[in-house]
Parts: C-alpha cells; sequence; structure tokens
C-alpha cells in the first residue's frame, strides 16, 4: 500500500471496517480494556467518528455525530498520519501516535487521563486498521 | 542455541562502593573475557536489556562484557533514606556512578556503551573524561532531543506507572522487531519503581543539554561512535548527525530496522551493527 494512493473516503471506510468487526473479535483485548468506558471522537482529515467504547468493547461507532455531541478526548490526525501509520510497515517517524504528534500531523485533545490510563489499548485499537487481519 | 538444562554464561553479583557520598549496593551482571566493556541501560529500564550481548560469544571471546543497574533501577536498591526524597538523576550524580563503579571492578580504560540517557552520558563521558577509556558508543544519543510528552504522566497515584511507562515507550520499538523481544523491551519499563523512568528522565530533559557544551572531545584518543535506530523518535536520526558534525572524528551509523532499544528489541540486528565497531576498537592500535 502506498500513503499517498489512499485518499479520506478510503481510509474511513477502512477504519469503519475495522471499529466495526475487529475490536471486539479479540477477547483478550476487550480483557485488556475492561477498565475503559468513555466517548472518544477520531478524526480522520475532515471526516469524524465517534467511538463509544464500554469496559472495553466496542459498543458503537458512530460516523453520523449529532451536533454539540460531547466526547471525553479526541485524537485527530491529516490524512497523511493516518495513511502513513497504517502502513505495513509504516515509515520510520510516521509509525505510533506520539511520532505523529511530535512532528504535528496529530493531536490530542480533551480529558486525556482515560487516554494515557489505557494507551496501549488506544493503540492497539486505533492501529487496527495496519493489518488486514489481527 | 539454548537447549533444556543449558545454563547462559551470564553470572550477577553486587559490588558496594560510595556515590557523592552515600553508599551504593550495585547490581551489575557480566560474562566473557578480554577488554572490559560496560554497558549502561536505558532511563526507566536495568541491566537485562544487555542479556542478549552477554550471550553472544562473537563478543564475549574478545570482551569482558559487564552491565550494571544503576542505583534505584533493577536489583539495585536506592541509597538508604530513599523514602524521603524525589528521585532526580543528575549529570554529576550519572558520571560519578559510572566512574565509582569502574573504579570498584578496577577497571583498566574500559569501553563505555550506553543507550539512550546512557548515550547521552556517553558524550559527556567523552568530554571530560575521555582519557579514562578506551572509546566509547552512545546508542539513540544526541546532545538534546525535543520532548514529546509531559512527564508528570509517568508518575501520579490515578495512572499505573508501568503500564504508562511501557505504552509510551512501545512507539519507539521499530515495528519490524520481534513480538517475543518487543515485549522484554516493554516489561522491563513495567516493573519500573514509582517515578524512576521520570526521575532518569530529569537529567535527559532538563539537567543535560549539552547543547554547545561538548568543545575538546579528543576522538584521537578516544573513540567516539554514535548509531541510531532509524524508527527513533525521541531521538531521532537527525539528533545524533546534528551532534557528529560538532564532533572531529565522530563516526556515525543510522541503524535499518531499529528503534530506540536496539540491544533488547532486536540483537539480531543490533549485532550486524555493533560487531564491526567491537572488532575496530580491539584491533585498534593502543
Amino acid at each position: 500500500m502506498n500513503a499517498a494512493s489512499l485518499d479520506e473516503q478510503e481510509l474511513s471506510t477502512r477504519f469503519l471496517d475495522a471499529m466495526r468487526s475487529r475490536v471486539n473479535a479479540d477477547p483478550h483485548r476487550v480483557w485488556r480494556g475492561r477498565t475503559l468506558t468513555t466517548d472518544c471522537l477520531v478524526q480522520i482529515g475532515s471526516t469524524a467518528f465517534l467511538l463509544r467504547i464500554e469496559r472495553g468493547r466496542m459498543r458503537e461507532c458512530l460516523t453520523e455525530i449529532p451536533l454539540l455531541c460531547p466526547w471525553t478526548f479526541a485524537v485527530r490526525g491529516t490524512v497523511r498520519a493516518w495513511a502513513s501509520l497504517w502502513q505495513d510497515p509504516p515509515p520510520p517517524g510516521w509509525h505510533d501516535l506520539f511520532a505523529l504528534s511530535k512532528r504535528g500531523e496529530m493531536s490530542f485533545e480533551g480529558n486525556l487521563h482515560p487516554f494515557m490510563a489505557h494507551l496501549q489499548y488506544i493503540k492497539d485499537v486505533l492501529t487496527l486498521p495496519r493489518k488486514a487481519t489481527a | 542455541m539454548m537447549t533444556q538444562g543449558s545454563i547462559e554464561p551470564i553470572v550477577g553479583r553486587y559490588v558496594r562502593t560510595e556515590v557523592l557520598g552515600e553508599a551504593c549496593r550495585i547490581y551489575f551482571e557480566e560474562a566473557g573475557h578480554g577488554a572490559p566493556l560496560v554497558c549502561l541501560h536505558t532511563a526507566g529500564a536495568d541491566s537485562r536489556q544487555f542479556r542478549h550481548l552477554m550471550c553472544d560469544a562473537a563478543i564475549t571471546s574478545h570482551y569482558r562484557v559487564i552491565a550494571f543497574d544503576l542505583p534505584w533501577h533493577g536489583k539495585s536498591y536506592p541509597p538508604a533514606g530513599w523514602e524521603k526524597v524525589e528521585y532526580k538523576l543528575t549529570t554529576q550524580r550519572y558520571v560519578e556512578t559510572i566512574r565509582a563503579f569502574c573504579a570498584a571492578l578496577d577497571l583498566d580504560r574500559p569501553v563505555v556503551l550506553g543507550c539512550s540517557i546512557g548515550g547521552r552520558i556517553v558524550l559527556q563521558l567523552a568530554h571530560a573524561h575521555g582519557t579514562e577509556f578506551r572509546a566509547l558508543i552512545g546508542i539513540e544519543a544526541a546532545d538534546y532531543q525535543q520532548p514529546w510528552y509531559d512527564t508528570a504522566w509517568l508518575h501520579r497515584g490515578d495512572v499505573h506507572g508501568g503500564e504508562v511507562c511501557a505504552a509510551l515507550i512501545s512507539g519507539l520499538v521499530a515495528p519490524p522487531s520481534p513480538a517475543e523481544h518487543r515485549h522484554e523491551t516493554l516489561w522491563q519499563y513495567m516493573q519500573s519503581g514509582p517515578g524512576v523512568f521520570r526521575g532518569d528522565l530529569y537529567f535527559y530533559r532538563v539537567d543535560a543539554d549539552l547543547r554547545g557544551k561538548l568543545a575538546g572531545i579528543d576522538t584521537a584518543r578516544c573513540p567516539l561512535y554514535l548509531l541510531t535506530g532509524e524508527y527513533d523518535f525521541s531521538c531521532t536520526p537527525e539528533d545524533t548527525l546534528r551532534t557528529a558534525s560538532g564532533i572531529d572524528g565522530a563516526k556515525v551509523t543510522v541503524m535499518q530496522q531499529l528503534g530506540h532499544f536496539p540491544m533488547s528489541e532486536n540483537p539480531a540486528q543490533f549485532r550486524r551493527y555493533i560487531l564491526p565497531i567491537l572488532d575496530e576498537i580491539r584491533l585498534a592500535k593502543r
């Protein structure tokens, strides 16, 4: 896969598929997230998703987000950031959420306590689109 | 290849020494015979990071490989009274710990190899104490690095320190590194004492900005090697190249397929880079 070849719509479709079909498919991942219940906004370029996570399970992944809908924390990245992160293997310096935030291609906003307290789980979930299966 | 019942050549012992007036009981492991090669672990970790070097006959047939746990790390307890102070590693304390350890073991001009904070202190050793060492090797070393998170997250009551430390540094392991070694590296961070990683980063971020302070390094007398993994976004290859550009004679290598913990995260890949350097040091005229 070439990062430049993926546009926002393709990335969004891929992300949605991964969130809806694969997060709950791994019982160990759900167990690792068992202390996390949160609403998390993820933004790919200009496309936003609301992840509703309940005790480590993906309860729903909304694409139509109600106006003024609250969320706990947000992870916003450029199209290039997500396209690079999901390459297998990803290019150096574009391979981790914090590598991307350091270079100004990603930001973390809102209440970051649940984000940091469950950081590996969140990293793993948001990296699921990297591989066809996980 | 280890088989059922085989015993590794690594031996662990404790040495007593004094650092800045404090009695320290320092745990160290070693293997091999020859010129001493002292290995310095990364922040918030311990000497287990070097277990692969100590089991590599291509190295231990020429070097006495020694790795110690800094006080507060691994099996080295903090000095008595630790419960009354906040741990903060300083440049002075780090340098004096290394020198005290080498003196306690009566090591004659050892080679020192340090990674991350160990790489930063190698630069300070080259600057201020180069005559005491046969050669210096900085892995993931630079005079300065741009911070990428607030270290306050590493030590607070409402976030598990081990979990957050490991999760943060997990991005510094190169994605191609083998899963077994990736997770062994993360486990070291999960086991660090509360506030220890953060205390080490006081040295890294606050006390040891070495930009403009590395004059006078004599690489003819004490060769300096700097090696950085391409996937290290904390100490980037650009950080190391910039640092080396100010040191005449420093030799730089950017390592492919490696991150911030080369010796621990992908030992097979790392040895491709470190073996030629150790051979060059060994075969150089003293």
